[in-house]
């Protein structure tokens, strides 16, 4: 049960950290805590019903993740050479 | 027969597909020598197309007259639309077929449409390609004339009235394009919009009539609404709402009182426009379509319950007659004069079929077919004869016209190379329009006539035919059902209870003799006397194509004392009679004795003699009167052919003996309002400024500010909320992560507030 109340806190810090900060690696690493936060979840669910869908799920997770943050750092790498900045703000390209 | 009756369907539909043909390849190929001189801008296509038709019409009436039992035939061709109709909570489902029907009236009209078609196609030829204002828009003129055709024999053959409407309303369709033809003068334009738009309140009525018959019948085809017990089942006062409704069709498609209006504008169209809508074919589908309405009448459930309509349909037929007849008189043009002409005889028609569906519904059957033989012959003698006298006015016309060139081009050179070198003619035509007079001069107006009897004879002789036959001189064409028709509505109003129909009996037995004056005087100023212009002294007949029509329906109408013999009437009647081809004379002698004494023996005396009277006012009264003011010799050295010759100086020795001024009355405030066709037009444009225009003005602005108001309220909301929405959209990252988490939430917070 506490894992559950650790894994809405790990949640909310990390979509805090996602919302407000300006740099990009900050909040890649803040959607790692909620993706963490999400894990956690569900191995305390696979503990609790003695299922291990969750565990599989989880290590699926993990695998994606790592995944997602290297070509999320590879689509940073690129934008710092096109605007030597990696500041959020200069990322609204998406209004046009 | 079967055989025929399996390609009856390509009789409509060749001239629907050669249409989009036409007009493609006349697109293409404008301009071209070839499409030009060999291919005549697709007249050739369109004759061919037409003629076609006629041979295959010819074998479906050849296999229908053959069979002689005379039953009408119906060949289903197939189911064109099926849908369902929820009605007292069942659904219903309906099939609409399209299939053909020939009987005895079908097949008639069947054969007046399409050899006149045909005919109107070969004058076409020659009267449309040699006047330089048509050069290279001739298969405008021809693809319209096909799909027009198309109506008509579509119109003749439908099996029900829902394909009746429909091709009656391509009909309307290619008559207001034929009639516009020259689009770029005003009164063209004009004219076919008034054509349009008044036959459009005539056909209004006729689909609410079918949409009653419908309600009533649950179908439209004739086998099921004709059927006696289906009639008998039916409510005679509603039927009687529906065949008003349908009546009204018909008086706007025939040009009838009140709807007449039309017709005379209408012959802004070419002159085989004119020929084709107006004589031939267009006007007579609304007797078709009244005639299709016998059977309602002839029904002996509803015996007694239409004599009303029938008396009304009586009475516009006669004061159709009567009126247009008076306005024929003071018309100079000679194509208004035929205009008035037709909705004159085609008024005739209508009176005749007035009584026929009077008897009819009184139970007196046998008269009532003899009436209803007798309006139908009319109607194919009319056809005829009219057809032939707007095409013989149209090489008149034509001729004038030609003359005129040459008259106004005399001594000019330089105009006349022009003239010569073919394709720049159109030009040229257009060029000098503005500085010479050729405005002011009216190759129609028959005061610019005069003498051209012996400048064109064969035209002369046709016109004096047709005349004839429209008058009704004893055993040519007409007078064979014109008699018919004058004692079938006398008989009607001496019948007891039918005392209603003396007015319309009344008026055109005195119609008659009116007709023998205003046909004679236009044939009068036409062709008798010296020529009044140096343009009609200078008139040759030259077209080439002209006279092959001229000659074939001339030879068609003084044949019909040999259809009279077949006893035509009987047939086209009854259908169940047969045709007498055998013994031409004594069937001409039955008709005779039918054309003096016309329905039956009772009342003999009296009818004898309103028949010998109406000989003797249209033979005699009305030319004479018409000859004691319009005769004349030809001038000194003109020798016309002998049978014209002889009319001539009968007309010269009439003036002489009898001449009377007739300026008194040509002054006469009744002249001026005859001139201004009895103030109709002046009415209706009236009535227009104080009902139409308002209640369109009212639309107007019902349209611009309440349903264009909420359309661009609509608009302007969804541009000023878009653009307060559109504030959301920062293109920042955050923001829309932010907004996805606030999403999830709410989300979250509406299953936990639902649950």
């Amino acid at each position: 049960m506490w894992a559950v109340v650790l894994g809405i806190c790990l949640f909310t810090i990390g979509l805090w950290g996602a919302i407000t900060r300006k740099n990009a690696i900050i909040v890649l690493m803040c959607i790692e805590i909620i993706l963490n936060a999400v894990n956690l979840n569900f191995v305390a669910a696979a503990a609790q019903h003695g299922d291990v869908t969750g565990w599989v799920y989880t290590v699926f997770a993990i695998a994606i993740a790592a995944a997602e943050v290297a070509i999320g750092l590879a689509i940073f790498l690129s934008f710092y050479g096109h605007k030597e900045t990696i500041s959020l703000d200069e990322m609204e390209l998406l209004k046009h | 027969m079967s055989g025929a009756m399996d390609y009856a369907l390509w009789i409509p539909v060749l001239p629907i597909v050669a249409f989009p043909i036409i007009l493609f390849l006349g697109n293409v190929f404008k301009g071209t020598d070839l499409w030009r001189g060999k291919w005549k801008e697709g007249g050739i296509i369109a004759t061919v197309v037409i003629g076609t038709c006629l041979g295959l019409s010819i074998w479906l009436i050849v296999g229908y007259i053959g069979q002689v039992t005379g039953n009408e035939s119906v060949g289903q061709i197939g189911d064109w639309l099926s849908f369902h109709m929820v009605e007292n909570g069942n659904l219903v489902s309906y099939t609409i077929g399209f299939g053909m029907y020939l009987d005895h009236v079908s097949v008639m009209l069947l054969f007046v449409a399409s050899f006149l078609c045909f005919l109107i196609a070969i004058f076409s030829l020659g009267y449309m390609n040699t006047d330089p204002v048509n050069l290279d828009r001739n298969h405008r003129f021809y693809a319209e004339f096909l799909l027009f055709c198309a109506g008509m024999l579509g119109m003749v053959l439908a099996d029900n009235f829902l394909w009746l409407f429909i091709f009656w309303e391509i009909m309307g369709l290619c008559s207001y394009l034929l009639i516009g033809f020259y689009y770029e003068r005003p009164s063209a334009a004009y004219a076919a919009k008034k054509a349009f738009l008044t036959t459009r309140v005539g056909d209004v009525f006729l689909l609410i009539g079918l949409l009653i018959l419908w309600n009533l019948f649950g179908s439209l085809d004739f086998s099921v609404v004709w059927a006696e017990d289906n009639i008998a089942a039916v409510d005679a006062g509603t039927l009687k709402i529906a065949l008003f409704m349908m009546f009204v069709g018909a008086v706007g498609k025939s040009a009838q009182f009140p709807l007449h209006v039309w017709l005379p504008d209408a012959m802004e169209g070419p002159t085989p426009v004119s020929a084709l809508i107006h004589a031939a074919t267009m006007v007579n589908a609304g007797l078709y379509l009244v005639a299709r309405m016998f059977p309602f009448f002839a029904s002996p459930a509803m015996e007694g319950e239409f004599t009303d309509l029938a008396i009304l349909i009586a009475w516009i037929g006669g004061i159709t007659a009567f009126m247009a007849a008076l306005i024929a008189f003071v018309q100079r043009d000679i194509k208004k004069v035929l205009a008035y002409s037709t909705m004159s005889q085609l008024a005739y028609i209508f009176t005749g079929l007035g009584a026929a569906l009077w008897f009819a519904n009184t139970g007196h059957e046998e008269i009532a077919l003899l009436a209803f033989g007798a309006s139908m012959f009319h109607l194919f003698n009319h056809a005829m004869a009219k057809g032939m006298l707007f095409m013989a006015s149209g090489s008149v016309i034509h001729e004038m016209h030609h003359a005129h060139h040459e008259v106004s081009h005399h001594g000019s050179s330089e105009s006349a190379e022009r003239d010569a070198g073919g394709a720049a003619a159109g030009v040229d035509h257009a060029a000098h329009g503005g500085h010479e007079d050729h405005d002011h001069f009216d190759a129609q107006d028959m005061s610019n006539m005069g003498g051209l009897a012996s400048k064109m004879p064969i035209t002369a002789t046709a016109m004096a035919v047709g005349s004839a036959s429209i008058i009704g001189i004893p055993l040519i064409g007409g007078f064979w059902s014109k008699e018919g028709i004058v004692g079938a509505a006398w008989q009607a109003s001496l019948t007891p209870g039918g005392a209603w129909m003396l007015v319309p009996a009344l008026l055109v037995l005195i119609t008659a003799g009116m007709t023998g004056f205003y046909m004679s005087r236009m044939w009068l100023m036409t062709f008798a006397g010296k020529p009044k212009t140096p343009v009609a002294n200078g008139v040759v007949e030259q077209t080439p194509f002209i006279p092959i029509p001229l000659v074939t329906l001339t030879v068609m109408t003084l044949g019909g004392v040999v259809f009279a013999g077949f006893e035509f009437v009987h047939w086209v009647a009854d259908g169940h009679a047969e045709m007498h081809f055998t013994n031409v004379l004594s069937g001409i002698g039955v008709e005779l004795k039918h054309a003096f004494l016309p329905s039956g023996e009772e009342n003999g005396a009296l009818i004898y003699l309103v028949t010998m009277l109406t000989i003797v006012i249209s033979t005699i009264v009305g030319p004479a009167i018409a000859m004691a003011l319009y005769g004349g010799r030809l001038a000194k050295g003109e020798k016309a052919k002998p049978w014209l010759a002889w009319l001539v100086s009968l007309s010269s020795r009439v003036r002489r003996k009898n001449h009377f001024d007739n300026s008194t009355w040509a002054e006469s405030g009744l002249a001026d309002s005859l001139h201004q066709r009895l103030y109709f037009d002046a009415w209706y444009d009236a009535a227009m400024l104080k009902i139409v225009v308002p209640f369109a003005n009212a639309c107007a602005w019902f349209d611009q500010h309440v349903i264009d108001g909420a359309i661009k309220g609509l608009e302007y909301g969804s541009q000023e909320g878009s653009s307060v929405i559109r504030r959301l959209t920062t293109g920042s990252g955050r923001d829309y992560i932010m907004m996805v988490a606030l999403g999830t939430l709410a989300i979250f917070v509406l299953i936990w507030g639902v649950a």
